[in-house]
This record gives structure tokens, C-alpha cells and sequence, in this order.
């Protein structure tokens, strides 16, 4: 018993943790104006969130957040900002107009709206009917296991149509970017063409 | 502990919602859409952990998720390097390519 309290204290105090990572690390990366910093801070954020999934007992979502996020789509924008960004004057804190008033307070409105819904609503009752409903106990080993078990038996076209929107995605980002200088080799050719067609003109 | 993490997964939205609608460079707006995507996902995590502990088709559902958003930022970095070699900007308000 004293142990099953220790450890939910221990929670108590990572998830806090946690907590304050997480709304730091979002406020960096809306408010700062440079956006390094701001992809950093997003870095900070994904790994915050797959600490929080280890928390809730979800190992194998962790590992894909970290592998998939952090190593992937992270690395992705910080050579996107690199490939694109000019330097830009140092403001720490850009200039506020009204709409972005009027939208941080519609965003606040709808946070209070959420977190009202979230404190009405009675968990427990709720818990209990979806208790009652897991009457069929399969226990097929850990978190993991049972993972691979649905994705390849109830899920199995879902992932077999998730693996070829992968590979569409792969090839339209590679035609997206890097057509622009066939049409224009294109375009100048068919002005040449033009050109020669008309020589007065 | 569940409450905790809705308000942290609802908290993520609102600043994903107000960083997407008002920042003026299409990267960050790339940035904060993958914050609501998280937003998702937690909540996705916190249901399946809670309320469906034997199926756990909340964390299958937020792998799929987590799959769609790779493939959305390889497509949405790769628009904005063709609009950035066309246009020589990234910023928003100034994309108006498709307006008349």
C-alpha cells in the first residue's frame, strides 16, 4: 500500500512536470518571433507529450512519437526553416494587433468552454458502464503484443491503406517539390519557340 | 489524473487553434498544426488508457494518426519550398496565387 501511494505521488510529480514543459514549451512556440527557436521549443513539446504517453501506460505510442516526431517531422521543419528563412530583426515580441486580440480571446472562451465541459462531466459513471460493457476478457500478453494482435487482424486494411497513403505522400512531396524547374525549362522553351515563330514581332 | 490530462490535451488545442490562426509564417502555421494534432492524440491515449484498457483501439487509432500527420508535413514542407522558389515568401498574407 505504501509503495501504490509512493509511486502515485512519483506520478503526481512527473506529470507536473510535465505539465509545465507542455505550456511552456506551446507559449514558445506561438509567441516567439524567431521561428528556430520556435521549432526547438516544438522538439521540447513532442518530447514532454511522449513522456506523458509513458505515463499513461502506452509504450509503443511513446516510441513512435519520439522515433516519428521528433526524429522525423522535427528534423523535417528545422531544414525547411533553414532552407527558407531569411534573417530577421530581433523583436522578441511582435507587433499585436486586433485580430489577434479577438482571437486569443475566442481561444481562451473556448479553453474555459472545454475545461468546464471536462469538470461537469461524472468519469466515474462513465467508467463504470464501459466496466460493465469488458465482460470478454482475451489476455494476450503486453501492451505491445496485443498491439501487433489488432493491427493485423481488425485493422488490417486500415494499415495496408495507411502504408500506401505513406507512399503517395512520398512521391507527391518529391514531384511538389521539385517541379518548378521543369516548367520553367518548359515556359523559356516555349517562348524561344514563340520567338522564332515571330521573328518581327 | 484523467481530468489532468483532457485540460493539458485541451489546453494544446486552443494554442494550436490561435497559433494557426494568427501567425503569419506558413511553417509556424505547419508547427502549430501538429501541436492540434497532439492535442488529439492525448486525448486519444487518456480515453484509451482509462475507459478501454482491454481493446486499446485509442492508441491504434493515434498511431494512425501519428502516420497521417507525417505524411501531411512531408507534403505541406514540400508546398511551401515550391511557393518559396515561386513567390520568394512564406508568409501567409501574401499568398494569393489562387485568389481572382
Amino acid at each position: 500500500m505504501n509503495i501504490i501511494k509512493s509511486t502515485e505521488s512519483l506520478h503526481e510529480i512527473l506529470f507536473l512536470f510535465l505539465e509545465v514543459g507542455l505550456i511552456l514549451g506551446s507559449l514558445g512556440v506561438v509567441i516567439l518571433t524567431n521561428i528556430v527557436y520556435s521549432a526547438f521549443f516544438l522538439a521540447l513539446v513532442f518530447v514532454c507529450i511522449s513522456l506523458l504517453y509513458l505515463l499513461l501506460n502506452a509504450d509503443f505510442v511513446a516510441t513512435a512519437q519520439i522515433l516519428i516526431y521528433v526524429g522525423a517531422i522535427n528534423i523535417l521543419i528545422v531544414f525547411a526553416v533553414m532552407l527558407i528563412n531569411k534573417p530577421q530583426s530581433f523583436n522578441f515580441f511582435p507587433s499585436w494587433t486586433t485580430g489577434d486580440g479577438i482571437t486569443c480571446a475566442a481561444c481562451t472562451g473556448l479553453f474555459f468552454l472545454l475545461i468546464t465541459t471536462i469538470s461537469d462531466t461524472s468519469w466515474s459513471e462513465i467508467y463504470l458502464v464501459t466496466q460493465s460493457n469488458n465482460i470478454v476478457e482475451q489476455d494476450l500478453g503486453g501492451n505491445i503484443q496485443r498491439i501487433g494482435y489488432l493491427l493485423l487482424t481488425e485493422f488490417l486494411l486500415p494499415f495496408e491503406l495507411l502504408s500506401i497513403i505513406l507512399l503517395v505522400a512520398l512521391i507527391g512531396a518529391i514531384t511538389v517539390a521539385r517541379r518548378e524547374k521543369i516548367l520553367e525549362i518548359r515556359v523559356k522553351s516555349q517562348a524561344l519557340q514563340a520567338k522564332e515563330d515571330f521573328p518581327t514581332s | 489524473m484523467l481530468e489532468h490530462a483532457l485540460n493539458l490535451g485541451a489546453y494544446l488545442f486552443c494554442i494550436g487553434i490561435f497559433g494557426l490562426i494568427t501567425s503569419r509564417n506558413m511553417v509556424r502555421a505547419l508547427m502549430c498544426l501538429e501541436l492540434l494534432f497532439n492535442a488529439v492524440n492525448i486525448n486519444l491515449v487518456t480515453f484509451s488508457n482509462y475507459f478501454d484498457t482491454e481493446q486499446l483501439k485509442g492508441e491504434i487509432f493515434s498511431i494512425f494518426v501519428i502516420a497521417i500527420a507525417a505524411a501531411e508535413a512531408a507534403i505541406g514542407l514540400a508546398i511551401v519550398l515550391a511557393i518559396h522558389r515561386n513567390r520568394g515568401s512564406t508568409r501567409i498574407d501574401q499568398l494569393d496565387l489562387l485568389k481572382w
